[in-house]
């Protein structure tokens, strides 16, 4: 499955209003930009193009990908959240970010007028984690950071853990059988 | 009365959390909210038990209960909503409305707020004498502040969604 993020939607809408995907992830509903997401892509459409990596120290990372000579980090959205972990079906590849997320479903696309800030009382990860929240139908949602999946350290770590991985697969191609 | 007396002799919200009754400075009060949907999403917060909205507003909820009592109370089901400050000892930066689950119970009180009891936890700005019953006031900043600085003051160290 393959949902391109069209280009022409945006200049549909009010500039007052800011278009958002609710995705879900266990049982809890995130929002993030419809801007912010490059495509949505089923886990079985790219298990062939994941290449596995296990770093101790950035747990949530599993597999990385190769999109348009890019390398993105496939992030497990349970595990950054601290959910129960489920079986994601869905990847959500990031825009600008060198970043996939492994969420369970897409709910829809919305329209909404406004992004609250999170508020000050909340001090921990999660200002990292969301830009703000949004009141949509009697619901709060979290509307996500999309550069909070990881860090610049994280990202630097995974760098060196990738190019570890293409050395030995160079090395593994270049001995004969 | 001089300028001190009248300040510390002022008008106090009374609640009930847990079987305890506390005190907040009526000024920093600003509603008694009904029972409304708590929302919850995964964050690290401590004491912070999910969000509540109020006329269009997204406001924090501190579940103290625990902190103040020894453990949750499930007959909290209104909401007192109040200013808190953010920002050093120097001088707070900003407030924000903030609730805090109370069983529905307040009432106004006025009195002259004494120095806390010896002893007692920094979140305490002090006593009152009303009912003969001594009643800690409440600074909510503090309040906020002791369980982030020491964790062991409540137990909600995991991500809460």
């Amino acid at each position: 499955m393959k949902i391109a993020m069209q280009d022409t939607a945006k200049s549909r809408r009010s500039r007052s209003t800011e278009a958002l995907i609710l995705f879900c992830i266990g049982t809890q509903t995130f929002a993030i930009a419809a801007d912010a997401v490059q495509e949505i892509r089923s886990t079985d459409s790219l298990a062939t193009a994941a290449v596995e990596m296990e770093l101790a120290e950035v747990p949530k990372v599993r597999h990385l990908v190769e999109r348009s000579h890019r390398t993105y980090y496939v992030v497990s959205g349970c595990v950054h959240f601290g959910l129960r972990v489920t079986r994601p079906t869905l990847v959500l590849i990031l825009r600008q970010i060198r970043t996939a997320v492994l969420v369970d479903s897409i709910e829809r696309m919305v329209d909404v007028p406004k992004v609250h800030a999170l508020p000050q009382a909340f001090q921990g990860e999660e200002r990292q984690w969301y830009r703000g929240l949004t009141y949509l139908e009697d619901r709060v949602i979290p509307v996500i950071q999309p550069n909070g999946f990881l860090t610049p350290e994280e990202f630097a770590r995974l760098d060196r853990a990738s190019k570890s991985i293409e050395a030995r697969h160079e090395l593994e191609g270049a001995v004969p059988a | 009365m001089s300028g001190a007396q009248n300040h510390a002799r002022k008008s106090w919200v009374l609640l009930h959390v847990g079987n305890r009754r506390f005190a907040l400075p009526a000024e920093s009060v600003m509603e008694l909210a009904p029972p409304v949907r708590l929302h919850n999403f995964p964050h690290t917060s401590r004491l912070i038990a999910g969000v509540i909205v109020r006329r269009g507003r997204i406001v924090p909820v501190y579940d103290v209960a625990p902190v103040l009592c020894g453990r949750e109370s499930s007959v909290h089901r209104f909401y007192l909503i109040a200013d808190r400050a953010f920002g050093t000892d120097a001088g707070p930066d900003a407030t924000e409305a903030s609730a805090i689950p109370v069983n529905g119970e307040c009432e106004l009180a006025t009195g002259e707020m004494q120095p806390p009891q010896e002893n007692a936890p920094p979140y305490f700005a002090g006593t009152l004498a009303i009912e003969a019953e001594n009643i800690d006031v409440l600074d909510l900043q503090k309040l906020v502040s002791a369980v982030r600085d020491n964790p062991s003051a409540t137990n909600h160290a995991e991500p809460r969604p």
